[in-house]
């Protein structure tokens, strides 16, 4: 499992695609100069901005590498010369989801520490009324990393049954919108304004709710932003939930891979 | 045969490289033209509802939000003529005022909306109480910061007259900033008393902490007319006790010798003294509005 994981890190850093994504961190330079568009919190937009664009390359690389980095093996008929090897079909997929994870994280830590020294040059200039809480801006791009290991599991979990590109790339960012949105659509639902909606309606989205991920809890963007506390119980839980949600994935792909057909 | 009869590769390539950096160039002045030249109203565009911006811009709302406010800002800053301070075009308030509230509703936390509707808003459209809601609505998220229940406290007192809430608003900002000010100002309203002192200096924090050029000046404008209508009622209070009647007109001010000169108002108005004595001016502290040809009628 450790080849496979050594080899999916390798992978990545020789892929097209990885490298056409990284031009997009060339930007995060840029932040200090839009930053000043602001009138009144220019630290603050200079987290924002930094904040989003990690988000947005974490993104593109969930959907463009974890999502086809499954389908790909399958289409190249390459798991056919490693499955051939004395290695099971679940630690082929477990390696390769550890090796995309390993590589999100990494990816997310660098970022991270680029998009801090951008911000500390933003907070120089222009000293924000209140300063900036490293703790929280370090929670909400880890945070970030795990809502996007979160999605690659799904990623991968798609990537089993596909036959075609289609299904693991527009999968995933279908799963990325459903799963950004679940929590306001639950909030509407419950709202006096969602009590107009049918019951079998509001009993729908009430169990779609608790099954799709849920990726609000991952967003500690205003956190980071505007220094508001963070909850110790509601970041302990959120973990749990990626653990669980995540394991619930990798089983399901792990048994759908092992009972996929190859040909 | 036909292939020997045409011209040679690199020249054909060269001709349509040619023919086509000629009709880019042809077409790219008149285009930038149409862009630069199209009405604002335009630019600023419509924007989908704040429920649908929060479902769609997934975990980019604060990105989306900022993006609103900044479209309002260089929609404001474009129509703010740099000379004399007077408006190239009636702003669409009504749609700079619908983006506020969409980016507040996708990032209740950005001070960038609440103080350009404070800054703006308030004064030229005198919707205080939507003002107001808007920054009662901030205060329940940015819990630490003085400007909100500041900015309150001001439209409470100077525009809306009621001067409980305004002196609780402005204990709440004294609470906040450790500030003795707003505690004084906040004992000022609870005597209803000095008012055009009070608007200066809340104009005069205001000034000292905008940044974007645009908001600023439209402030220090705003300052300076206070301030010389300001001037006006000390010399008319002091004519006033001197003589024993209140005095007729602001040049009756200057021939007594109690003002140097008639006070030149920046917005382009006349001062004058109404019945009640009061200060007024016939600009009513408003830019003037040009209309150019380009207004949508």
């Amino acid at each position: 499992m450790f080849e496979v994981f050594r080899i999916t890190l390798k992978g990545i850093f020789r892929d097209r695609v990885f490298h056409g994504i990284l031009v997009a961190a060339v930007l995060l330079p840029l932040v200090p100069s839009v930053s000043q568009l602001s009138m009144r919190q220019v630290t603050e937009l200079s987290i924002t901005l930094s904040l989003s664009l990690i988000s947005f390359i974490l993104l593109l690389l969930s959907v463009f590498l974890g999502g086809t980095s499954l389908w790909k093996d399958i289409d190249r008929r390459y798991t056919f010369s490693v499955l051939s090897l004395p290695i099971s079909r679940t630690r082929f997929l477990l390696g390769r989801f550890l090796g995309l994870a390993a590589f999100l994280l990494l990816a997310a830590l660098v970022l991270g520490v680029v998009a801090c020294v951008v911000v500390s040059i933003t907070a120089g200039n222009y000293p924000p009324d209140r300063p900036v809480v490293w703790g929280n801006v370090f929670a909400a791009i880890v945070f970030d990393a795990l809502k996007y290991i979160l999605l690659v599991a799904a990623a991968v979990a798609l990537s089993t049954v596909s036959t075609s590109f289609f299904l693991p790339v527009f999968g995933t960012i279908a799963t990325m919108l459903v799963g950004s949105a679940s929590q306001q659509v639950y909030e509407y639902v419950q709202s006096p304004a969602g009590e107009k909606l049918t019951p079998l309606l509001r009993q729908c989205a009430n169990a779609l709710y608790y099954v799709l991920p849920n990726f609000s809890a991952f967003d500690l963007k205003v956190n980071a932003i505007y220094g508001v506390p963070l909850s110790g119980q509601g970041t302990l839980l959120t973990v749990l939930y990626f653990a669980v949600y995540v394991a619930m994935l990798l089983l399901v792909a792990t048994v759908l891979f092992s009972r996929r057909e190859m040909k | 045969m036909a292939a020997n009869r045409s011209l040679p590769r690199p020249i054909v390539w060269s001709v349509s490289a040619g023919i086509l950096v000629a009709c880019y160039l042809a077409l790219i002045f008149p285009f930038a033209r149409y862009l630069h030249q199209k009405p604002v109203q335009e630019k600023l565009g419509v924007v989908p509802k704040a429920e649908f911006l929060q479902l769609v811009s997934a975990d980019q709302k604060q990105l989306v939000a900022e993006g609103l406010t900044l479209k309002v800002l260089l929609y404001f800053g474009t129509l703010a003529e740099k000379r004399n301070n007077e408006l190239q075009l009636p702003p669409d308030y009504q749609a700079m005022s619908r983006l506020l509230h969409a980016a507040v509703k996708l990032d209740p936390y950005n001070m960038d909306d609440y103080y350009f509707a404070q800054s703006i808003l308030v004064w030229d459209v005198k919707q205080i109480k939507i003002a107001n809601a808007l920054l009662e609505y901030g205060m329940k998220y940015r819990t630490w910061d003085f400007y909100l229940p500041f900015f309150a406290g001001f439209n409470y007192g100077y525009f809306l007259k009621d001067y409980p809430k305004a002196a609780s608003n402005y204990m709440r900002a004294a609470e906040l900033s450790k500030n003795p000010l707003f505690a004084t100002l906040a004992g000022r309203y609870l005597n209803d008393a000095g008012q055009s002192d009070l608007a200066i200096a809340y104009l005069n924090t205001m000034v000292l902490s905008a940044t974007n050029p645009s908001i600023k000046k439209t402030l220090q404008v705003r300052l300076e007319a206070l301030k010389k209508a300001r001037s006006i009622e000390v010399a008319a209070a002091a004519y006033a006790k001197a003589t024993g009647i209140p005095a007729e007109s602001v040049e009756e001010l200057v021939r007594q010798g109690y003002l140097p000169e008639v006070p030149r108002d920046p917005y382009g108005g006349k001062f004058y003294l109404d019945p009640d004595g009061k200060v007024k001016t016939t600009s009513n502290y408003a830019s003037p509005v040009k209309k150019t040809k380009s207004a949508p009628q």
